[in-house]
């Protein structure tokens, strides 16, 4: 049976009060908003913090509104169930949406927040485990251990990062707002992530995620696709966000961002490069996806067999791209 | 009329609004909390056990081998499977200590202090080398081999046209009940109360009394609380589990809670056994099956425990519901170091109808002719005989379920536009079907063996009381009995109600398992009620001075004459308190006529056999390898149905299990350890993952069974999962003859 490790809980009813009570307690601190990552995670001993600061109640995290020149902003701590469920965003956003949507079941839904999706800890199959598993294996270098399991000899954790929204939100050029009792800063969502399992996010001690920023959606047009085992509950084996600003047929722009092949989402830059005043068209679909997949990159280390993650994610482009062609 | 209606579930609403008690929600004063230390190797000797000087050990209770009072093993088939390891480590999480303190985590705690220090020993875990490796049971690690013979094998392929041979492989598969194990264990003077989730609780007494070296059956009172799904794997688990909570309140003098949390309950409990099935059949031209030899080897684990039968069954339903003179079935279950498999629902036929039904289709392919051209030509009609040599007199719905199956499902238009789409689609359709029966009650005479008995008890407020130990386990036995109660009473279903399984106080109407409870049970609880009829009128005869054959019961009155002289409750109340006929029980009588020998396995195997054809629609993304399963009909005769929601209920339930066992269910076994024991990898379908059902309940009656019914527990857990493979291979165009079929092994097939 596996139970909580003890600690403290603040129910932070400002953004100020949850920023002062982490900056001021340091390493042991850290932000809770749903919980459905967080606290399993402390049931099997993968964090430890010692004061947890709840922001579900939180004003500032609330919000969803257009902002200056057409932009839309949402709260860190609007649930998953808000945002797949919100119309403008399903029209407009498609990609947030249908990620949103994806992720686990309605309960963890209503739950989860867009902010913990985005904080998701990365995952790897030597690292979420029991206790007692890890320890009989000698635990890893994500978590009191020294040693990846992965590739032994590697300096880095391989965790894979594997959630839905932050692909989504990165293909749509989302920025993100970070504060911290020091102050506030805005980044491009793509620079939270970090290549690293263990230190995944760029954020400073203290830092929290206040809400992403979606630019204007004029002209774009967006999809997410997700594969999973099973209907609802399973984290991505692979998943592909694709944006393309089209002209008429014609590709302005576009980004296109896996999810779940490596420790943070990886863009396909040389293919989104490539489509750039391209037609869309089966031929450049095609060549788009070969393209992108030699971004994707997986190792052996999350459910699903090697080989059948490893070439499935061209096809996935290319059925992304082929339901935005369809429209 | 109550038969044959979706009466309102006598446990709906409790289990609606949370009132419903499961173990977990029960607790005593006093109440310790116990755990179990577990062996870490798949074979080996304990040397010692050593116990950290620094813990307290005074504030725990821990028990062994040694304190057991009387015999260290667990009654059931075989003597093998000891409580706790004494000596002998058999396989990976075997049950050495066990210890209970005031919470759960003190006693876990006290756990992680002790170590266990062995002595390895060469294991087999695989069933491939289960008779060639190291000496684990007896003189050839077999805990059982079955051969059926039928007719004259060698004559059958000297007359073939063509013999096809093929292997086919099933996994383990996992029970994942939604409430895991649970017992509590009261003790009290020279007795002790067992309340669990559970489906066997004579099992439980029976199991109990040696160990604790008691004699009479009273001194082990079982309750059943409210139980959240069993599917076999809490019918002769809770003994063990049972036993170990026991031997822990009798150590310690205090109640004590034993719950498994999940990833036990997967690492610990039994599992389906996985099976490796030979086949050689011997066809003529016209698709006609002349000899059908079938080898069967399962995975029993290290103890026997109900491998035997499970294998029995398995044989028994092997050569499936086809007309074929000459048959060779040769089963064995082998010992190996792997964890002890066990029921689950459909005991051991899923995996044999899975390989049978492979290989027809692989006749069809062969011949070059639909897959149910052959299942029409030698699908069983009445006057064929089995394997087993019994030959079929009533309620054979073969071609019933075929034909209607085939139709509901649009079958044979899907099956020839779907080969068209072949070439160029990337999301293929496949379709496929199956045919299969399962036999209704224990096998032979096994129950002239229980005698199953079962009675009534009226209330003084004049309601009807069902006494019986079949458990209800979410299929539904409460609400069923009571309807069957009402029918032959004719009074409403709400004046019958169960009195609740406790086996000091109900008859042992034997376990609930292999679609007996309907059908057996089901029968005795109606014989009763029109015994109960009879002595009432008699007793209302006596009080009116008048003749029996002068009263009837209808409509929930006695007329004399056709005038109302009393409610039914009324002289019930009046019977109860002034010493009328107030209760009734019954006793399984073996039909005239009934024989089947042990030995050679000829016979009649079961009173009747349900019959059913399931079609399985797919989707295969060429790309991804995404399998779905878009659609299934099933056809299924279960005699009649007494609560059609509720039969509905169950082929749909045990399809989607089936589904999940063809597509998704795969439970990782390496060097003996399971590695997925968590739901988040062992997986089972969701809703989501469950097709469009359409489900048609063919009633062929029995005039053996209540109002004419037969079993429907485990037959649909038998067709969904060839059928599945059927249409995958269609969709593919590959053969898979090994399930589950996961993406992965689709990408490997077209990706050679
Ligand atoms: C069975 C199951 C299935 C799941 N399936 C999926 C899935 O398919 N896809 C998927 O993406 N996820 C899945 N999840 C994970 C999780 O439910 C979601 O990612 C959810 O969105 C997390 O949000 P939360 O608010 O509950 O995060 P929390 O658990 O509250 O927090 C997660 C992390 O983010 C940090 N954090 C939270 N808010 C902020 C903030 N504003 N600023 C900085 N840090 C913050 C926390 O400190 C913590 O480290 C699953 C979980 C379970 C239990």
């Amino acid at each position: 049976m596996m139970r909580l490790p003890k600690f403290r809980y603040l129910g932070a009813k400002s953004l100020k009060e949850a920023l002062q009570a982490l900056g001021s307690v340091g390493p042991e601190g850290r932000a809770v908003a749903g919980g459905t990552d967080l606290l399993p995670n402390m049931k099997r001993r993968q964090q430890q913090p010692k004061l947890l600061v709840g922001l579900r109640q939180v004003p500032e995290l609330q919000s969803l509104s257009g902002e200056s020149g057409g932009s839309l902003g949402l709260g860190a701590c609007l649930t998953l169930s808000e945002i797949a469920g919100n119309a403008a965003l399903q029209d407009d956003y498609a990609a947030l949406s249908l990620a949103a949507r994806a992720v686990a079941t309605p309960a963890l839904r209503n739950m989860g927040t867009l902010g913990g999706n985005l904080c998701l800890d990365t995952r790897c199959n030597y690292y979420c485990q029991d206790q007692e598993w890890r320890e009989a294996l000698g635990y890893c270098m994500k978590k009191d251990g020294s040693i990846c399991w992965v590739a032994p000899s590697s300096p880095r954790c391989w965790a894979v990062s594997s959630c839905d929204t932050a692909p989504a939100a990165i293909a749509l050029g989302a920025r993100v707002r970070l504060a911290s009792a020091s102050g506030r800063r805005e980044i491009d969502l793509s620079d939270l992530y970090l290549d690293d399992g263990i230190r995944y996010l760029s954020l400073e001690p203290g830092e929290l995620v206040e809400g992403i920023l979606l630019p204007p959606a004029q002209g774009w047009v967006s999809t997410y696709r997700k594969i999973r085992r099973r209907g609802s509950i399973d984290f991505p084996i692979l998943s592909v966000a694709a944006a393309l600003k089209l002209d008429g047929g014609v590709v302005e722009k576009a980004r296109i961002v896996f999810g779940a092949v490596g420790s943070r989402p990886k863009q396909a830059k040389e293919a989104a490069a490539f489509l750039g005043g391209e037609r869309l068209t089966a031929e450049s679909i095609e060549e788009a996806a070969r393209l992108a997949a030699k971004a994707a990159r997986p190792l052996d280390n999350t459910d699903g067999g090697l080989s059948w993650r490893k070439r499935i994610a061209q096809a996935t482009v290319v059925r992304a791209l082929e339901e935005i062609l369809r429209g | 009329m109550s038969i044959g209606v979706n009466v309102p579930r006598k446990d709906g609403q409790s289990k609606v609004n949370g009132q419903a008690a499961y173990v977990d929600d029960l607790s005593f004063d006093g109440m310790l909390y116990g755990v179990t230390l577990r062996s870490q190797i798949p074979h080996g000797k304990i040397r010692a056990i050593q116990f950290d000087p620094k813990f307290d050990w005074s504030s725990v209770v821990v028990v062994d081998h040694s304190d057991i009072p009387g015999q260290n093993i667990v009654t059931l088939i075989q003597r093998d499977q000891p409580f706790l390891a004494a000596q002998l480590i058999r396989h990976v999480n075997e049950p050495i200590l066990l210890i209970a303190a005031t919470s759960r985590k003190k006693a876990m705690e006290a756990r992680t202090r002790i170590e266990i220090i062995v002595d390895e020993l060469p294991s087999v875990t695989n069933l491939e080398k289960a008779a060639t490796g190291v000496r684990l049971y007896g003189e050839d690690n077999l805990f059982k081999e079955i051969h059926i013979e039928k007719g004259d094998l060698p004559r059958g392929f000297a007359e073939a046209d063509y013999i096809v041979e093929r292997t086919y492989k099933t996994g383990l598969q996992e029970q994942m009940y939604i409430e895991p194990q649970g017992v509590i264990a009261v003790p009290g003077k020279d007795r002790i109360s067992i309340y669990g989730s559970l489906q066997c609780p004579h099992y439980v007494v029976k199991a109990l009394l040696p160990l604790l070296s008691f004699s009479h059956p009273d001194q082990v009172q079982v309750i059943q609380m409210v139980t959240g799904g069993g599917f076999g794997g809490k019918e002769e688990y809770p003994n063990l589990l049972a036993g170990h909570a026991a031997l822990l309140a009798m150590k310690s003098e205090c109640p004590v809670k034993m719950v498994y949390d999940r990833a036990e309950d997967i690492l610990a409990t039994t599992k389906r056994h996985p099976s490796i099935i030979r086949h050689k059949t011997g066809l003529k031209s016209d698709g006609t099956l002349t000899a059908l030899a079938i080898e069967i080897d399962f995975d029993g684990g290290a103890y026997a425990t109900l491998s035997e039968v499970v294998l029995s069954r398995g044989c028994i339903h092997a050569a499936g519901p086809y007309r074929c003179e000459n048959i060779d079935i040769v089963g064995r279950a082998w010992a190996t170091n792997n964890p002890p498999n066990g029921a689950f629902r459909g005991f051991g036929a899923p995996q044999t109808c899975f390989a049978l039904e492979r290989q027809i289709d692989l006749v069809a392919k062969t011949l070059g002719i639909d897959p149910l051209e052959v299942r029409r030509r030698n699908a069983m009609e009445p006057g064929d005989s089995t394997a087993t040599g019994q030959v079929l007199t009533e309620s054979v719905a073969t071609h019933k379920c075929l034909e209607q199956a085939v139709k509901a499902s649009d079958y044979i238009r899907k099956r020839s536009e779907y080969s068209k789409l072949l070439p160029k689609a990337r999301i293929r359709r496949g379709i496929g079907l199956s045919l299969f029966f399962h036999g209704s009650g224990f096998t032979g005479d096994g129950e002239n063996r229980i005698r199953g008995r079962a009675g009534l008890q009226v209330t003084p407020d004049g309601f009807i009381e069902i006494l019986t130990s079949s458990t209800d386990i979410g299929q539904g036995t409460e609400t069923i009995f009571a309807q069957m109660v009402a029918e032959e009473l004719g009074i409403p279903v709400d004046l019958c109600r169960n009195a609740g399984v406790d086996t000091n106080r109900v008859p042992d109407s034997g376990p609930t398992v292999a679609s007996r409870t309907c059908m057996i049970v089901g029968d005795l609880v109606r014989s009763a009620a029109a015994q109960l009829r009879e002595d009432l009128i008699k007793w209302l005869a006596e009080l009116e001075n008048c003749n029996a054959e002068q009263i009837t019961l209808v409509g929930g009155c006695f007329l004399l004459s056709g005038q109302r002289v009393a409610s039914f409750q009324d002289l019930a109340k009046r019977a109860c308190s002034e010493g009328g006929p107030a209760s009734a029980s019954k006793t399984y009588v073996q039909p005239e006529g009934l024989e089947w020998d042990e030995k050679t396995y000829q016979g009649q195997a079961y009173p009747v056999f349900s019959w059913g054809c399931d079609v399985a629609e797919v989707e295969i993304d060429l790309d991804t390898y995404e399998i779905s399963v878009t659609r299934f009909t099933a056809a299924q005769d279960v005699g009649k149905a007494i609560h059609p929601v509720m039969v509905m209920g169950q082929i749909e339930g045990g399809s989607l299990q089936a589904i999940g066992y063809a597509t998704m269910e795969e439970v990782l076994q390496k060097n003996g350890w399971i590695e997925n024991h968590r739901m988040t990898n062992c997986l089972i379908p969701t809703a989501l993952d469950a097709p469009a059902f359409e489900t048609h309940i063919i009633e062929e009656p029995f005039s053996g069974g209540p109002f004419g019914a037969k079993g429907v527990g485990e037959l649909p857990t038998d067709g969904g999962a060839p059928a599945v493979a059927a249409a995958i291979d269609h969709a593919t165009g590959q053969r898979f003859d090994e399930i589950p079929v996961t993406p992965e092994k689709i990408e490997l097939a077209l990706n050679p």
